[in-house]
């Protein structure tokens, strides 16, 4: 034995896994004296379903995902803000041009008038940011979400191949793979999440409860390497070492140029306390859920958000690390979408 | 009995197959990934698909929107948990990797009468909820016609019934219909 405590924690190939895989490629979790086994999962419900039943210590995960947990899954620290777009297949693109959603709305009313089907668009799971982005745009347009377009599930890496098929017109999902769209010729980007709600809220490091309270001095490790992570993956100095090490096949598996797109100008792990869980992220989360019927209304969203997400737990990590920008209250990005 | 095995390993269908050998009509198909298309038009009775499997988050959704299939899967022994968890999320049953095949079949028809008594709940309490709602407004109907026409309850609870007949139509739509007009009369609907 090393001496040093293990910890199992899962990701999903998602540029967004940086702080993780930035944390364990740079020994930031041997620092802090964790042996972290870094685990690729392919679907959000495996990753669900280990997290609950502690096969894996913590994960990569949507936040909306964690709040469905109902308490048993803590959201300690945010990995990144925004990095997921909304793109649409090339030809649906020439035909929505520049009008965005209002566009899409004629051109449903148009289909519908002439007989032909639903438009097809894809989200990564029901409980995520995407579906929430997706069906906000939608409904803004003047598109409702659930009955003028068929919305399924596809996980992220299949969402090119699928579009290039043909069986999906268009799809929200996160960093690289709407770039992939593009630079393979599939599709277009309409919006990106930094467009739709500037330093908006996406994945975050979800541990269970149990684990928070049995181990606490892991998860302060944890927490501390994870946010030295994001830091090393925010620095635009380090940007061509992120790029290659995301690139890797173990990890996102996407061309490099691809996955330095969103690290240009989209996607922030670290600065201005991006890390910070915040409580009126999780209230907006709850609000979406509410919304497209997947909480119970009886449920009191302000003791839940309280139970789940911990920015207490971030900011003691933050402060032993000496980031007093965790102490600030006021977020500097806007705090709800525009 | 037609079966859909997602999984891009052969071995697990064959096993599939071979567990269910002697069941008369039997259809194991085996597809490396998801695909709707597919499996619209084989309608299996049941799929059965690999934990690690990208396609479970199609899987998992299908089963909010009412197309759900019963869903059998196939997880490795050395994770403790997370098959019954898998199962709290939806999974109608599962089968650990290195089973004999002769209790696929048993497994396989437990997930399918597990899933069909799912959806009868399901659909009971639906309806459960529905005619709660039925008997609130009835309810409330008989006691406008109480307050208005001076009725006692079971005069009152006669003249919906009677309305419902002459119309064709439940009592419960009559008194939804018979407090609408009473809010229009009295005008709060625009």
């Amino acid at each position: 034995m090393s001496g040093l405590s293990e910890l199992k924690l899962g990701f999903i190939p998602l540029t967004d896994c940086a702080p993780l895989a930035a944390a364990q490629a740079l020994g930031f979790f041997e620092e802090e004296g964790l042996a972290v086994e870094l685990v690729r999962e392919v679907s959000w419900a495996t990753i669900r379903d280990k997290v609950a039943v502690g096969a894996l210590d913590g994960a990569h995960m949507l936040a909306p995902m964690v709040l469905a947990a109902g308490g048993e899954v803590l959201a300690p620290l945010a990995l990144n803000r925004n990095g997921s777009a909304i793109t649409v297949s090339s030809a649906l693109a020439g035909a929505v041009a520049d009008g965005g959603a209002a566009a899409l709305a004629e051109l449903v009313a148009a289909r519908r008038a002439s007989g032909r089907g639903l438009l097809t668009f894809a989200v990564v799971f029901p409980h995520s940011m995407h579906n929430f982005f997706l069906r906000d745009w939608l409904a803004r347009g003047g598109v409702d979400p659930d009955r003028d377009v068929r919305i399924v599930v596809i996980p992220p890496p299949r969402m090119v191949e699928r579009m290039r098929a043909g069986e999906v017109d268009g799809f929200c999902v996160g960093a690289p793979w709407n770039a992939v769209a593009e630079a393979e010729g599939v599709g277009r980007m309409l919006i990106t999440a930094s467009q739709f709600w500037p330093g908006g809220p996406d994945k975050v490091l979800g541990v269970t409860a149990s684990f928070a309270e049995r181990r606490p001095d892991d998860l302060l490790a944890c927490l501390r390497a994870v946010i030295r992570g994001a830091a090393w993956a925010d620095d635009p100095a380090n940007r061509d070492e992120l790029i290659a090490l995301l690139a890797r096949e173990d990890r996102v598996g996407a061309p490099p140029a691809a996955v330095a797109r969103a690290l240009e100008s989209e996607i922030i792990f670290h600065r201005g306390a991006a890390g910070l869980p915040r409580r009126e992220h999780g209230l907006w989360f709850l609000a979406q859920m509410l919304r497209w019927g997947q909480l119970d209304p009886a449920i009191d969203s302000q003791v839940l958000v309280d139970q789940v997400y911990r920015p207490d737990l971030y900011r003691d990590a933050a402060l032993s690390l000496g980031l007093v920008e965790a102490l600030a209250l006021a977020d500097p990005a806007s705090p709800l979408p525009a | 009995m037609r079966v859909l095995v997602i999984d891009p390993d052969t071995a697990r269908a064959a096993l599939v197959a071979q567990g269910l050998e002697g069941v008369q009509p039997l259809e194991v198909r085996r597809s490396a990934v998801y695909d709707e298309a597919e499996v619209l038009a084989f309608a299996p009775d049941v799929v059965v698909i690999a934990a690690e499997s990208p396609d479970r988050d199609t899987l998992d959704s299908l089963k909010e929107s009412g197309q759900g299939r019963p869903v059998v899967m196939f997880v490795d022994r050395s994770e403790p948990g997370l098959a019954e968890q898998a199962v709290r999320a939806g999974v109608a049953a599962y089968v650990v990797d290195g089973l004999a095949p002769n209790r696929v079949r048993s497994i396989l028809d437990v997930a399918m009468s597990r899933f069909a008594l799912t959806q009868q709940l399901r659909g009971d309490l639906a309806k459960a909820k529905a005619d709660l709602e039925s008997r609130k407004t009835v309810e409330r109907a008989k006691g406008l016609l109480m307050k208005e026409r001076g009725l006692d309850e079971d005069g009152a609870y006669r003249l919906l019934r009677k309305l419902a007949m002459d119309r064709g139509k439940p009592i419960g739509a009559v008194a939804a219909d018979l407090l609408a007009f009473a809010g229009v009369l009295k005008g709060d609907a625009s």
